[in-house]
């Protein structure tokens, strides 16, 4: 009841024409500016490298779609954890929770080149670290949003009814960040991707899509590095909508968060 | 007898030896019999929550006892003498409406069959049968303060207490739910104090209106209402219903309350003293 069937074709319509008619006047721009390859590939050219590099590109995605969703992972658990700690003890939650805003609002992903000095060079450990670390600060903040803020209303009643503080924070705190918890992934989830290929630019071994991005673009393959662009987008977006359906799944019915 | 809520000497301070230093009530003295439907009423900032909640101990007197049941009402609370409603309905959003009314009970510790059992029971008290697996946002602001009226008597408190609870609700609404509180009550023998700022309302409903002064709040005056068995629009079309407004609403201005002398003064529609 949340969202009619037209509704739905409509978010999906828009967008996807939206795309195509972008691609479309890009493709004519080339043609007609005649644009070099080294300054602007037309679409079908990098759809051609996509298609003539599709297991290499696989493979890199594979490498940075790991990287990434091991960060995820962690960094969710480690977040949610954290929130709790820190929704417990409100002078550390008034401590932690605007630090956590804070760095969040810096690159913090430029520590992976300290991050690559601490392990061997081919260790993917940094970059893991790294996706933890930002998804971490994600999940943190908003879960521990979700756990204090809770409904005074609700708050006045559980009280009234004798009830204990184990019994408020299953009942109510950790219904009341469930939805919390899903805003968070649906920003953390794209930005593990991001952290992950962004942290192959600081050294490390050439395997990820990053650093294949890089690579083929010192080696004038522009149309190449292109094709690895659009497994990253592609990669993000698997994540996003990945998030998407996690929460759909876990609150069916439920009026979803503003996206 | 004893009495379904005894408050004795009762003063309330916030913020105290601070400079934001608030009397929120000042000796304040209330006996309610079982049985009884008494409101407060008063402007704004008198005092009626603050009231209100010393009776359920969310707040402890500065000085002075709350009895209810005959208890303390640290032990009433404790033992679920009273249920509770306020002006946001404020349902879980996460619970459907059957599991929002099992709420109290599952705190009591009742086994899902014999809460589920209840729930439903107190649904049909409240006309909501059909409702019974919807959400709260599926729900009209009416429907949604009726099943938090199910869920504050679904223990089967000898007491509720009420913010307010039809603020937020219009006119229609609010007239046709206070028609009903007063048939639900009466079905399930539950005394209520009830806080309310529409003269009206307070009328209508109760037994006993208790009128409230601001700074600091203090009972002023407290009204017998004697209108016999309410009968809906009978009863709000009824002169000695507007009677008892105007002696109400003088009492609320500090007025020399209408002696004796049977002039009631021109009819009032009942909407008009609202707000
Ligand atoms: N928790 C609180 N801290 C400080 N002042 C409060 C608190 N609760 C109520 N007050 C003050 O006490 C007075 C009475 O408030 P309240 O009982 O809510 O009035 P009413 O319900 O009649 O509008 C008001 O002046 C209000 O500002
Ligand atoms: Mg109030």
């Amino acid at each position: 009841m949340n969202r009619s069937p037209r509704a739905l074709a409509a978010m999906v319509v828009a967008p996807v024409a939206f795309g195509i008619a972008f691609v479309a006047l890009w493709e004519a721009a080339v043609k007609v500016l005649d644009l070099q390859p080294y300054f602007l590939p037309p679409p079908s050219a990098i759809w051609r490298e996509f298609q003539a590099n599709a297991a290499l590109i696989w493979e890199a995605t594979k490498v940075s779609g790991s990287n990434a969703l091991v960060g995820l992972v962690i960094g969710t658990v480690l977040g949610v954890a954290l929130a709790f700690v820190l929704s417990r003890f409100r002078v550390l939650n008034e401590l932690v929770t605007p630090l956590a805003v804070a760095l969040n609002a810096v690159p913090i992903f430029v520590l992976v080149a300290l991050f690559n000095n601490m392990f061997s060079v081919t260790s993917e450990v940094p970059r893991r670290l790294m996706v933890t670390l930002v998804v971490n600060f994600i999940v943190l903040v908003n879960v521990a949003k979700g756990l204090t803020q809770v409904d005074r209303t609700h708050v006045e009643l559980m009280r009234s009814y004798a009830a204990s503080e184990v019994a408020v924070l299953r009942k109510v705190r950790v219904p009341n960040a469930v939805p919390y918890l899903f805003i968070a992934l649906k920003i953390a989830a794209p930005a593990a991707v991001i952290t992950a290929f962004v942290s192959e630019y600081f050294g490390g071994s050439q395997n990820g899509l990053g650093s294949r991005i890089v690579g083929n673009i010192a080696i004038s393959k522009n149309a190449t590095a292109w094709g690895y662009v659009l497994g990253a987008c592609l990669l993000g977006l698997a994540f996003y909508l990945a998030a998407v359906l996690a929460e759909r799944a876990a609150t069916p019915g439920r009026p979803q968060s503003a996206e | 007898m004893t009495n379904a809520v005894d408050v004795r000497g009762v003063s309330k301070a916030f913020n105290r030896g601070r400079p934001d230093e608030v009397r929120a009530l000042v000796d304040v003295d209330l006996a309610i019999e079982p049985g009884e439907f008494v409101s407060m009423i008063g402007p704004s900032g008198c005092g009626k929550s603050t009231a209100l909640r010393l009776m359920a101990n969310l707040l402890e007197p500065t000085s002075g006892d709350v009895h209810v049941n005959g208890k303390p009402a640290r032990k009433a609370r404790l033992d679920q003498d009273y249920g509770m409603a306020f002006q946001q309905a404020g349902l879980f959003d996460w619970r459907n409406v059957t599991k929002n009314v099992e709420l109290p009970l599952e705190l009591k510790g009742w086994d899902r069959s014999r809460r589920r059992e209840r729930a439903l029971e107190m649904l049909h008290l409240v006309k909501l049968d059909e409702f019974a697996e919807h959400m709260p946002w599926q729900l009209s602001g009416g429907m949604q303060q009726r099943v938090a009226i199910a869920r504050a008597l679904a223990a089967h408190p000898p007491l509720l207490l009420m913010d307010e609870p039809f603020g937020a609700l219009d006119e229609m609404t609010r007239e046709h739910m206070q028609a009903e509180l007063l048939r639900i009550c009466g079905e399930t023998s539950t005394t209520v104090v009830f806080v309310t700022h529409s003269i009206p309302e307070a009328v209508y409903l109760s037994t006993r209106v208790v009128v409230m002064s601001p700074r600091p709040g203090r009972i002023t005056d407290v009204i017998d209402v004697d209108l016999g068995p309410r009968r809906d629009v009978d009863t709000r079309e009824d002169p000695a219903f507007f009677k008892k407004i105007t002696e109400v609403r003088e009492a609320l201005r500090g007025m020399e309350r209408a002696s004796s002398s049977e002039a009631a003064g021109p009819p009032q529609p009942a909407g008009m003293e609202d707000r």
